[in-house]
């Protein structure tokens, strides 16, 4: 910017310059002119027809010859008529150029015009042997036009320097002064860090409109960032904390164990308790790993490709897989199944949702109970029930069962053998699939948990 | 001494009853969730409790302030798996006398224990001393004129709680609650045999009786 403000002064400057030296030239040309007539008026006829022509030497300005001006005044006939001293004997001047010519006369730059055909004013009638008419040549130094042409650069230079250097402070302080909302802006997102997520456009860049897309997207991005990074964070605080109680229990055991010395029989019963307490930690960190992969399905974070899958047959791998339990416990489960209910997930998912609400229906039921699984469809969704005839959930804590680590009454009994996790994750993948998962239950008559899952289209 | 543990996770109820009983000889009660821990720590005189932050039922914290506001100043370590400055500041703020973070040190657990058992005694060594009589709380060992003593499991529980309480009375009721746990039927009588050993043990080569029989009321343990 400043490189064309100069540019500009620089353009300024030569024009000023081409245009005083034009307007002075031509001032200069005029007063040449006039000395020229006036130095031609000089010259007069004689009173003796005799004589040649007379001119008038003393009558020549003295300013005009004090200033360095020469001039020669011939006629035809007779010849040289007058010439100023110093005139030079061999002038560069072409005849047949222009009127007026630049030319240098010993080193110094002269300006000079050649007057042709000059009547002489007190021509007498009748005195034909005299010429009539003057040739004038007249020089005169543009040493003093050049100054001055100088000096008028000079000038116009200083003024445009001055007027560069006025806009470009100008320009500097309008710059600063327009970018102030997005310095502030650029000091509110440096503030934005793991720990602080609060991001506040300052409200002078939210009234300049060529700055609200800027600050729409920093928003939304910061958004989904921190939901990600909270999302992130949460997973690993509730694992971290999710294991340290089973690390506390196998610990303990062992602990304990070493305190004495102990009997064969102690030390195999405390081992393969720490292998049963390994094994739970080992599955509970399969389904924390499977959750926090559900979850970030459900934030859309992993990309995945789905295969439509058949519900039913999920349904019945997941029957086979806690055939074990059911068989302690010599409960029946039911399978009812509408044919052709496809979904897109993934099948290890659905089977490990199944799974884990039958785990709890056979668990938390009496003995020798029915569970059933029904496979259908309702508008346009497909929907799976487990329906256990157990004691049911009282109301105020249904909300609650799907809390991590929430367990109910029964649950004291520690056989049951759950971390309190099963339901968590049933409910993060089915959500994960865009789905919902619905308790409902009476106390005394059973509890039903109603699974809704988007058909697949194909 | 008797403690209670509130902890839903059975076996490492279990893992840390068993370590209280095998090496303190502690008396050990165990709830597995917040409600009937609450009512066994206002039922009973539990020297310490140990409870358990997420509790079914009731949770830790509740637990706690419902002790502190029937003024009872039993005692309490918490145990929690979270170890945020602000929930344990809260903890203590509370009513918790002192706090373990899951996975813990059973070691560590009963030395905190019993340092805690102690300070709510107003005693400040693990070595009580009541005359030429010295008791070691941390080994279990008893001397007497620097000659060492021994004595049986119940002996020693008896006179180490005896010399927590240096001078005061202490009925035979309180001896039995605060020796047995639970699931032991009382007997009264039980204390007077384990008093007659205790003083038969203690004055073998000695001239001053130790403990003094208050007819009707208890024994006080003094030179």
């Amino acid at each position: 910017m400043v490189l064309s403000q100069a540019l500009l002064a620089l353009g300024l400057v030569f024009t000023g310059v081409f245009y005083t030296h034009r307007r002075l030239q031509a001032s200069l040309d005029a007063n040449l002119k006039a000395r020229a007539m006036g130095i031609a008026a000089l010259v007069r006829y004689p009173e003796d027809s005799k004589q040649g022509l007379i001119f008038e030497s003393s009558l020549i300005p003295p300013k005009d010859l004090s200033s360095g001006d020469l001039f020669e005044i011939t006629a035809e006939g007779p010849g040289l008529i007058a010439q100023s001293p110093g005139w030079p004997q061999n002038l560069d001047f072409s005849p047949s150029g222009k009127r007026i010519q630049n030319t240098k006369i010993r080193g110094i730059p002269y300006r000079v015009l050649r007057l042709t055909n000059v009547p002489i004013l007190d021509r007498e009638e009748g005195v034909s042997s005299l010429p009539s008419t003057l040739t004038v040549t007249y020089a005169t130094p543009k040493v003093e036009m050049n100054l001055q042409v100088l000096r008028a650069g000079v000038y116009i230079a200083l003024a445009s320097l001055v007027f560069l250097g006025g806009t470009v402070v100008l320009a500097l302080w309008g710059i600063r002064r327009g970018l102030l909302p997005l310095q502030h802006l650029a000091s509110q997102a440096a503030q934005v860090s793991a720990q602080h997520w609060e991001f506040q456009p300052p409200a002078e860049a939210e009234l300049v409109a060529e700055l609200k897309p800027l600050t729409g997207a920093m928003q939304t991005m910061l958004h989904r960032l921190h939901q990600s990074f909270e999302q992130q964070r949460h997973f690993l605080g509730n694992a971290a904390h999710e294991l340290k109680t089973p690390v506390a229990i196998l610990k303990s055991t062992m602990q304990s164990l070493l305190q004495k010395p102990r009997t064969s029989p102690e030390y195999q019963a405390g081992l393969s308790q720490s292998l049963e307490d390994v094994e739970r930690l080992e599955k509970l960190l399969q389904w924390m790993l499977r959750l926090a992969r559900a979850e970030q399905w459900a934030y859309g974070t992993l990309e995945r490709k789905l295969e439509p899958i058949d519900l039913t047959s999920t349904c019945e791998g997941a029957i086979e897989g806690i055939r074990g339990l059911a068989s302690a416990r010599r409960a029946e489960i039911q399978l009812n199944a509408e044919d052709g209910v496809v979904c897109r997930a993934d099948p290890e998912d659905l089977e490990l949702v199944w799974i884990n609400l039958l785990e709890n229906a056979v668990r938390y039921s009496p003995a020798g109970t029915r569970v059933s699984v029904n496979v259908g469809r309702t508008d346009h969704k497909a929907r799976v029930i487990v329906e256990d005839q157990g004691p049911g959930i009282p109301a105020d804590e249904l909300p609650l069962v799907f809390e991590r680590f929430h367990r109910g009454e029964s649950s004291r009994n520690r056989e049951t053998g759950g971390f309190g996790l099963g339901l968590a994750i049933a409910k993060a993948l089915v959500e994960a699939y865009g789905g919902t998962i619905t308790p409902e239950s009476a106390v005394g008559k059973g509890t039903r948990m109603i699974v809704d899952l988007p058909l697949s289209s194909s | 001494m008797r403690i209670l543990i509130v902890e839903d996770e059975m076996r490492l109820a279990e893992n840390m009853a068993r370590s209280f009983r095998e090496s303190s000889g502690y008396a050990v009660d165990i709830a597995n969730d917040g409600e009937d821990g609450l009512f066994m720590a206002q039922s009973n005189p539990y020297d310490a409790v140990l409870l358990d932050l997420m509790l079914p039922r009731m949770d830790g914290v509740a637990v706690l302030r419902a002790i502190r506001a029937t003024h009872q100043h039993t005692p309490v370590l918490v145990l929690t798996a979270r170890d945020e400055k602000e929930s344990i500041v809260s903890l203590l703020n509370a009513g918790a006398d002192d706090y373990l973070t899951k996975p813990f040190d059973l070691g560590e657990l009963l030395a905190r224990v019993k340092a805690l058992i102690r300070r709510g005694k107003g005693q400040g060594s693990p070595v009580l001393k009541v005359g030429d009589l010295q008791i070691n709380t941390v080994d279990r060992t008893v001397q007497r004129n620097r000659k060492p003593i021994v004595l049986t499991a119940m002996e020693y529980r008896v006179l180490e709680y005896l010399a927590h309480r240096p001078r005061a009375v202490v009925s035979k009721t309180e001896l039995l609650e605060h020796l047995y746990d639970y699931n032991w039927e009382k007997f009264s009588n039980v204390i007077e045999v384990y008093i007659s050993g205790l003083r038969r043990k203690l004055n073998k080569g000695a001239s001053a009786q130790l403990i003094h029989t208050y007819r009707g009321q208890g024994y006080v343990l003094q030179q």
